[in-house]
């Protein structure tokens, strides 16, 4: 039996090719992206171990509220440096910064760009350094500076140039002095780094003794965990200790658990085009067991039993999915580096030293590919042991279907799946829920229907896919005689066409229901934007997005001397954590005396005035957070800073913001310096004066800010939205990149579908090029085909992302002030590639038409 | 409905080879024929292997007659019909279709040949299941995107028997009605030559009666030229023309005769 098999897969290889690959590119996608992740893994271990070299013991800013948080004041400083040096045992001490910063040309012209980080690095004693000068030599002079190579490259520096740095309190002018490489010669994760002298780093810090940390070598005879416990016990616990190989291990953990954001992020695409193959499976199994009728009917008279029947049809499941998995596996490495030149286009620059391919990766990518084809070919496996022996002596013998389900089973069936969501949704597994939701919806449509017309038993099985056919159809009805009959032969087969075109809605269902969210996110952005900002400038950093880079706090110092304009307030964002909770509050921390005249606040308990309440103990809630903490005016909340310690606040006002300004407390700017250790500005809102133009002003601010703060500029507010919507595009084009890969996988499914279909239907196309239909017209009529069964998948898709966009975002976010938006352009553009995707897919099966050997197909079997 | 066929049964072997129209005194057009093969070969196969499935065929079929060409399995008669009507190419030879040497063109030529000057009836009907009868009898039309003429077409549905069966499609009508439809479709274009294929394989006889009596009609009502290949003696009786074929070569060519006449023909023949 399988040796049968094994024959007539060799025999099909073109429909083997385009089934395995329909499996292929999902576990590409996701092979892909464990190896990215583990590449990426793997590269900054390498780097982290580099850099923990030379280091027994480290001591670092204990991260209380996670490791996201910067620009806070450290806590180590000279006199914590000095009772390290004292400790017995310890042959070295020093303290070192590292933190990020923008580089600059001389003319003030960033020289990184995108998403590679630039950070400024103090120079340590030789035993810690990890970076080695490949050409001149380390800063000396708090007027030098040394550069790393990839920076170098990329902006053209060389020794003996000048160039800008600034950090988050200040910007210096340095000569290049030398050309640095990191550690063993890796690539430091597309990073840039500036070495400086110590006192230079910490002025452009604006910490003048403090450190980011202190890197520690311990004497002979003392091991790094001795040491490690002798300087435990001489700081304060507002920092931590570690050995040098326990930093390098932490550093990596914490790089994992951002990754393994990244590769849920990846995975969901990957099964998403996974869910697509198996359609295609599905599909094509289906249809080869209805076309292998016969050849079954056979077996079953020769004895072979329903059993080996569809252990047949699983075998060549159990090898398509082989085939497809080791396919996908190799492709994954292809994947994986396209991935990487994706994100690098996106702006995110990952290291990239090696390609990882982990055991894992192979195992779980092989397990995936093959089960999911397997399974999906167990329904028309299923359907083969159908097939009654007399099928071999009959033409047209169908396989007996099962019934159409009574009214009864409908409703039992829904019932059912009502319960199904309540235990899903009281588990907690809401995203389960909701998709059954839809499901349960469109059964109910169903069953409404049934019920409507009073029929036990429905006449049709399908009425969807016909109606849609025929409407479609009618538009290239007027082609003649071609475009009539693919519109016929596209609803011919209506399962066939279903199944096929719902493949290509899955794909497009998800792009129209993220084109819907971002519309609707971009409405919601521009409407907060104009009716809260009521101010004519926002200064923020120029590396757009990047809310963890911030301004100096003194840029709106000096704006304020700038003519025309009348006031600045500035904004700064920071953590606390409640007590009791384990997420972590986030704080929008303002100017009480200004905040007011520039933004408005949609007061639930309160007014503008309360804001002079703030002081150092007051805060204004968001509703949301309010109630789901259960804070009134007048209520206490205690928080963990970033700092370590514990702040109260009283609650002294409550207000909504659907601009999403406002964190879950407002707190002041005052207080967040204090208590929270908050150095940087996020942002500054600018107001004019009575008849100060901006024509006058934004030059005049933007002058300074290239002068003083050449990481800051200023944006108005219609530059602001559109930076927001560029954002959120960049983000939309990234998810439509990876979802185009779903909807390529489901151009395969049209493929094959087209092919099977039109391997069915020789004789009639024999007939047709017999009695005079060019090659041409049969080209034409399967194009017009399959472009109708790719609309009726887009038409699905569209209604079924658009309506459920709709849904989702009026039941959960009707309250923050969603605003609704249909982009009807990105829509019809959508019908378009579904459209192009039709004609696409049509090519190879069309010519295959076109070449049809008219003799064989008119007087053979 | 008063059929040609009992009187092809009935007519004896000595009735000259025209129509009872042409007899009547319209002019026929003989000069050359209107298909003519010169010297036809196909071979099959290379070197040792090769089979000559047409071994040097010269053949004319005037217009206005109804041939039948029969001949045992693997005779060459349907190879020969099939490069007669332009299905498939010659090894060697030439075939004239209405003045045009047909097995100079290409593709593209002999598809609009075969869409403008030829009709074609086969065993297995090959209809369009997704289209109506009337669609199906309009098709060649539809292809070439030209105009119907309705009186033409009542004409054809009224003499084939179908009027009432127009909106129906193939897997609502019997094996006899898709035949007659079809006969209709090889009609519809005014063709110059109708080639038939077996027309009567899948036919039960009172069906085959029916559609034979149908070609019959044509060529002498409607001026038709009908080349028929089939095994089927009773089928060939139908014909004015009885043509056999034996590996490839032409054995036998001379008047239609009876059923049990041309029965007798093949046996001798061998």
């Amino acid at each position: 039996m399988l040796r049968l098999v094994l024959r007539g897969f060799l025999q099909r290889k073109l429909r083997v090719g385009l089934t395995a690959v329909a499996v292929a590119l999902g576990v590409a996608l996701m092979a892909g992206t464990y190896i990215l992740t583990d590449t990426i893994n793997n590269s900054f271990g390498a780097i982290f171990q580099t850099a923990s070299k030379g280091h027994d013991v480290v001591v670092t800013p204990k991260q209380t509220l996670g490791n996201e948080v910067l620009s806070q004041t450290s806590p180590i400083d000279e006199a914590m440096l000095a009772k390290v040096r004292a400790t017995p045992g310890v042959a070295q001490a020093s303290g070192s910064i590292f933190t990020p910063g923008t580089f600059l040309d001389t003319r003030g012209k960033r020289l990184t760009t995108g998403g590679a980080p630039a950070f400024i690095a103090s120079t340590v004693p030789p035993r810690f350094e990890s970076f080695k000068p490949v050409k001149g030599r380390f800063p000396r002079s708090s007027s030098e500076l040394a550069i790393d190579e990839a920076t170098a490259k990329r902006a053209n520096l060389h020794l003996g140039q000048q160039m800008i740095v600034a950090g988050s309190a200040a910007t210096g002018r340095y000569t290049i002095v030398g050309i640095t490489k990191f550690g063993g010669g890796e690539s430091f994760g597309g990073a840039g780094a500036a070495l400086l002298v110590p006192a230079e780093a910490q002025r452009l810090l604006g910490e003048p003794g403090h450190f980011d940390q202190i890197d520690v070598a311990a004497s002979p005879g003392i091991t790094a965990q001795q040491l490690r416990a002798r300087i435990r016990l001489e700081l304060p616990s507002n920092v931590d200790v570690r050995t040098g190989a326990q930093q390098a291990k932490k550093n990596t953990s914490d790089l994992e658990s951002n990754l393994s954001f990244l590769r849920t992020f990846l995975l969901v695409f990957a099964y998403v085009a996974l869910v697509v193959g198996a359609f295609i499976i599905f599909n094509t199994f289906s249809i080869t067991v209805a076309q292998r009728t016969r050849e079954f009917g056979l077996l079953r008279t020769l004895g072979g039993s329903r059993v080996q029947l569809m252990r047949s049809v699983l075998y060549e499941g159990l090898m398509l999915g082989v085939l497809g998995a080791v396919l996908g596996l190799f492709a994954g490495i292809g994947v994986a580096s396209a991935l990487n030149q994706l994100f690098k286009s996106f702006g995110a620059d990952l290291p990239n030293n090696g390609t990882v391919l982990q055991s894992r990766t192979i195992v779980v990518s092989l397990l995936v590919g093959i089960g999911v084809t397997v399974l999906a070919g167990l329904p028309p496996a299923l359907r083969a042991m159908r097939v009654p022996p007399l099928a071999a002596m009959r033409e047209g013998v169908q396989i007996p279907r099962r019934p159409l389900p009574t009214r009864k089973a409908l409703i039992v069936r829904f019932v059912l799946g009502v319960l199904a969501v309540g235990i899903l949704i009281a588990v907690g597994a809401s995203g389960a829920g909701i998709a059954l939701v839809i499901v349960l919806v469109l059964r109910a449509a169903r069953l409404v229907v049934r019920l409507r017309r009073g029929e036990e038993r429905p006449a049709r099985r399908y009425r969807v896919v016909p109606a849609l056919g025929h409407a479609i159809g009618s538009l290239v009805r007027w082609r003649g005689i071609t475009g009539r009959l693919a519109e016929e032969n596209s609803i011919r087969e209506p399962g066939r066409t279903m199944v096929t075109a719902a493949a290509l809605t899955v794909g497009l269902a998800l792009v129209a229901f993220v084109a819907v969210l971002a519309a609707g996110t971009k409405a919601t952005i521009n409407q907060a934007v104009t009716r809260s900002f009521a101010g004519n400038l926002i200064i923020e950093n120029s590396q757009s997005g990047n809310n963890e880079q911030g301004i100096p706090a003194a840029v709106a110092q000096r704006l304020r001397a700038v003519p025309g304009i009348a006031s600045v307030t500035p904004i700064a964002f920071t953590v606390g954590r409640a007590k009791g909770s384990s997420n972590n509050s986030s704080i929008t921390a303002i100017d009480p005396a200004t905040f007011s005249s520039v933004y408005r606040i949609e007061w639930k308990q309160g007014s503008n005035a309360t804001l002079g309440l703030l002081g150092d103990t007051g805060a204004v809630a968001t509703k949301g957070y309010a109630s789901s903490h259960h804070l009134r005016l007048g209520s206490t909340i205690t928080l963990l800073t970033p700092t370590d310690r514990h702040t109260t606040v009283k609650i002294v006002g409550i207000a909504s913001d659907n601009a999403r300004l406002l964190g879950d407390l407002t707190i002041s700017r005052s207080l967040a310096k204090s208590a929270f250790g908050q150095r940087e500005d996020a942002l500054d809102f600018v107001t004019y004066a009575r008849g100060a133009s901006n024509a006058q002003v934004q030059p005049a601010v933007d002058r300074l800010l290239a002068a003083a703060f050449p990481q800051a500029r200023s944006r108005t507010a219609t530059q602001f939205k559109a930076d927001q919507a560029g954002q959120i595009n960049t983000l939309l084009t990234l998810i439509y990149v990876l979802l185009a890969l779903s909807v390529i996988v489901s151009l395969f499914g049209i493929v094959n579908t087209l092919i099977l279909s039109i391997y069915e239907r020789t004789r009639e196309l024999g007939m047709m090029r017999a009695i005079g239909t060019s090659r041409r017209q049969i080209r034409q009529m399967i194009r017009y085909e399959s472009v109708i069964t790719a609309l009726i998948g887009g038409v699905l898709g569209l209604v079924i992302g658009v309506v459920g966009a709709v849904l989702v975002t009026s039941l959960t976010l009707s309250d923050s002030g969603f605003v609704q938006a249909i982009p009807v352009g990105t829509l019809a553009v959508l019908l378009v590639v579904a459209a192009l995707a039709g004609v696409i897919a049509a090519q190879l099966p069309a010519r295959r038409a076109a070449r049809l050997d008219m003799l064989r197909a008119i007087s053979g079997e | 409905m008063p059929y040609a066929m009992s009187q092809a049964d009935r007519r004896p072997a000595e009735v000259p080879l025209v129509s009872s129209r042409v007899a009547a005194g319209t002019e026929p057009r003989v000069s050359g024929g209107l298909v003519s093969s010169w010297e036809l070969r196909r071979r099959y196969g290379e070197g040792e292997a090769a089979v000559d499935a047409l071994d040097g065929i010269t053949v004319t079929f005037p217009a206005r007659r109804f041939a039948a060409i029969m001949g045992p399995s693997g005779s060459g008669k349907s190879t020969l019909m099939h490069i007669l009507a332009g299905l498939d190419q010659p090894t060697s030879g030439t075939v004239t279709l209405d003045g045009v040497e047909i097995t100079q063109l290409g593709d593209r030529e002999l598809t609009e040949l075969r869409r403008d000057h030829v009709g074609f009836i086969f065993q297995t009907f090959n209809l369009l299941p997704v289209l109506d009868a009337e669609e199906n009898i309009l098709l060649p039309l539809s292809i070439a995107g030209r105009r119907v003429d309705r009186d033409w077409f009542d004409t054809l549905v009224q003499t084939v028997g179908i009027a009432d069966r127009l909106s129906h499609r193939p897997a609502e009508l019997s094996g006899g009605q898709q035949q007659r439809v079809a006969v209709a479709r090889a009609l519809i274009s005014r063709p110059s030559v109708v080639f038939a294929d077996e027309p009567s394989g899948n036919l039960d006889s009172k069906s085959t009666d029916h559609v034979l009596g149908l070609l019959r009609q044509a060529v002498d009502e409607f001026e038709q030229t009908v080349v028929m290949v089939t095994h089927d003696a009773h089928a060939a009786s139908f014909a004015d023309r009885l043509l056999v074929l034996a590996d490839g070569r032409i054995v036998h060519d001379g008047e239609a005769v009876s059923t049990e006449q041309t029965l007798d023909l093949m046996k001798a023949l061998g």
